[in-house]
């Protein structure tokens, strides 16, 4: 009797269909950015796998290219991803298989020998949309590009880079999960990724504003908006508008503690960058140039980013590139202000304040991508009174699942969540109470681990902490 | 020693060697047709620190995650490639150094690593056979590298003691196989080795300007 086929979890996420409801929304509405050709759409009438291997030509850079052809198969990788070690039966979830998706595209069109004989080393081009589709499956639903493969291959083979790389050529036929597309026309359209509206951004700053002073402590504070020539421009992600206000609260009381002369841009203020997940450098040139502008504009000594991991890593490394700015002005994460502030004696801390076990969780894009390991332990070193490392850390940390957009992805969050049992073991082995994390997405990826898996813990941020531990 | 082993030993593998190097000039100059990336934020760590550290990473095994963890999955890397290395050193060393193959004690050591490298290259070998993971990404390619690095630590074992006059048919093979991989290599897997200074000096420049690599202490 022939044995039942058991689909695994990738075979299940490959068959997702494309949805384009959002994207034909966004035609009939005829949106500047659809009209503009720079939000591109999905046209099944169009030459999509022509058009896909022309951009792959065009768009491929040397660190591309080898990490495209260095790989030698040895499958060191696989106890290294998330993914792989959830899913030990399951092949298509190891970081070398989902490489190899678009290793074979790359070797059969560019490389000799896959041109000559493909099947040697297993070359092959998408016959149809239909292979794009699950091409598109793969690179944004099984990989959250956290480079924990990146710095575990002994020929440092950039599996991230691949991903976004392939993502950002199906981005372009308009082949993409419709949580990015909605996302990034909220950018293009807006300038921000939860579609903010100028009103909303003053009023939530306002609102903040006027709750502090409530404390006759805080009386003279002032979230000021557009001050030109301060010391630091702040920058943050929508989601502190739209969903966590608090945590702007508690950067501007910090502020005013400290004594700082800082500012908030009316406009350019999201420093989060979908660009970085859909694989479109032009809508992260966009953005990170607009921030950057603001900034100048603004005569700004530096930026300052808020606690957001793809935010740090869009702002402070990559949106130079994408935007083609040679970096003019200093900008630095809000966890190395706070670092200062404490050398410096600007603020007053009492550890006692948080007494709960905590323990902290790296981001990738900040540890892995970012290079900030140490600022966030020193902080909370001085401002808790038990503070716990967890293992694997820093560069070796496992990613919170969140990461790579896939938060707004949500047809993909089953096999997240599946991949995110490593993550749970880890932080309940800390036995904190409270995991810290100095990334937005982090916190929602977190908090969705927490009650996935059922665990005692809550998700705190860098400057609720310092806030709370707070003497004035 | 016959007008073929002369041949084979030294017309053929110049030939062939200059055919590999002529073949590799064109496949650096494919790498650098592609675009170069330039970055343009202010760097926090050193890149040339950030690349020294990930091009010595191969005798690092404490730097990766993977091989700290598995030492000897690197320790089985480690002889293997030495066993490539002598063997590839042997080609040379036949036809124009043979004298320091005359002591029996190098002789001997040669074919104990290249006998160690041979049953490493088996464990290798069993090792993609048996995990469905490794199957399913792994390529004729791949399992023709394999195979062939054993036929070769074979052959260089049987042809390293140099001794014509006991029968000249391994060393001929041996010299035809080489020269094979010479023409062979530039299309394979096998030129891995070319690719590792690039890959790891982009990634170590990138991550050395951000201050990620070198690695920090734990």
């Amino acid at each position: 009797m022939k044995k039942k086929h058991r689909e695994t979890a990738a075979e299940a996420i490959e068959r997702l269909p494309l949805v384009t409801a959002s994207q034909a929304k966004a035609r009939a509405e005829a949106l500047p950015s659809v009209q503009g050709l720079r939000l591109k759409t999905y046209d099944p009438a169009a030459d999509n796998v022509r058009k896909f291997l022309d951009l792959l030509a065009e768009r491929m850079t040397r660190p591309v290219a080898v990490s495209l052809v260095a790989c030698v198969h040895c499958g060191l990788c696989v106890d290294s991803c998330h993914y792989a070690l959830t899913h030990p039966g399951d092949p298509t979830m190891t970081p070398v298989y989902k490489a190899d998706q678009i290793r074979r595209i790359f070797k059969r069109r560019m490389d000799w020998t896959g041109r000559i004989f493909p099947w040697w080393v297993r070359a092959g081009s998408p016959a149809d949309d239909a292979d794009l589709n699950r091409l598109k499956n793969i690179v944004f639903g099984t990989c959250s590009a956290c480079r924990r493969c990146t710095l575990n291959c002994p020929m440092a083979v950039d599996t991230a880079v691949l991903i976004r790389f392939t993502r950002g050529l199906l981005t372009e036929l308009g082949i993409v999960p419709e949580g990015v597309f909605n996302v990034s026309r909220d950018e293009w359209e807006t300038g921000n990724q939860m579609a903010v509206t100028p009103l909303d951004y003053l009023e939530t700053l306002q609102w903040m504003r006027d709750d502090l002073r409530s404390d006759p402590k805080l009386a003279e504070l002032d979230i000021p908006i557009d001050v030109p020539d301060c010391d630091f421009m702040y920058t943050i992600n929508p989601r502190e508008i739209k969903f966590d206000p608090r945590s702007i609260a508690h950067a501007a009381k910090i502020f005013h503690l400290a004594g700082e002369r800082w500012t908030m841009p009316s406009r350019g203020w999201d420093q989060t960058n979908f660009g970085l997940f859909s694989g479109d450098n032009r809508l992260g040139g966009f953005l990170a140039k607009n921030l950057y502008e603001e900034a100048v504009r603004l005569r700004a000594g530096r930026i300052v980013i808020s606690e957001c991991g793809h935010g740090f890593r869009s702002t402070r490394w990559e949106g130079y590139d994408w935007a083609e700015y040679d970096q003019d002005l200093p900008s630095e994460s809000v966890v190395r202000t706070l670092k200062r502030y404490l050398e410096d004696g600007r603020i007053r801390v009492d550890k006692a304040k948080n007494a709960l076990p905590v323990t902290f969780h790296d981001s990738c894009n900040i540890a892995r991508s970012g290079g900030m390991t140490e600022e966030p332990r020193f902080v909370l070193n001085r401002v808790c009174a038990d503070f716990r490392e967890m293992t694997p850390n820093r560069t070796e940390n496992y990613c919170c699942t969140g990461g790579g957009g896939l938060l707004s992805m949500a047809e993909y969050r089953p096999l997240r969540m599946e991949a995110a049992a490593i993550k749970a073991r880890q932080l309940e082995a800390t036995g904190a109470k409270l995991v810290c994390t100095m990334c937005h997405n982090c916190v929602d990826g977190l908090n969705d681990v927490i009650k996935h898996y059922k665990l005692d813990m809550r998700v705190v941020q860098v400057l609720e902490l310092v806030e709370n531990a707070l003497v004035y | 020693m016959s007008p073929l082993l002369e041949f084979v030993e030294d017309t053929l593998q110049l030939a062939a060697l200059t055919f590999m190097a002529g073949v590799y000039m064109i496949r650096v100059s494919w790498i650098f047709r592609f675009h170069a990336v330039r970055e343009r934020s202010r760097a926090e760590g050193r890149a040339e620190a950030g690349i020294g550290y990930s091009l010595s990473n191969i005798a690092l095994p404490w730097a990766m995650e993977s091989t700290r963890r598995d030492f000897f999955f690197y320790l089985q890397f480690v002889v293997f490639h030495l066993g490539v290395a002598a063997a590839i050193a042997v080609t040379f060393i036949i036809p124009y150094a043979p004298r320091w193959l005359q002591p029996k004690g190098v002789v001997i050591g040669i074919q104990i690593l290249m006998g160690l490298a041979l049953a490493v290259a088996v464990v290798r070998l069993v090792r993609r056979l048996r995990s469905a993971t490794l199957r399913s990404v792994s390529t004729p390619d791949d399992y023709a590298a394999i195979l062939l690095m054993m036929a070769y630590f074979v052959l260089a074992i049987l042809a390293v003691p140099n001794r014509p006059d006991r029968g000249e048919g391994p060393m001929i093979a041996f010299f035809i196989l080489t020269a094979f991989f010479l023409f062979y290599v530039p299309f394979s897997k096998i030129s891995h080795y070319l690719y590792y200074p690039f890959a790891r000096f982009f990634l170590g420049r990138s991550l050395g300007r951000r201050g990620v690599l070198p690695a920090r202490e734990k």
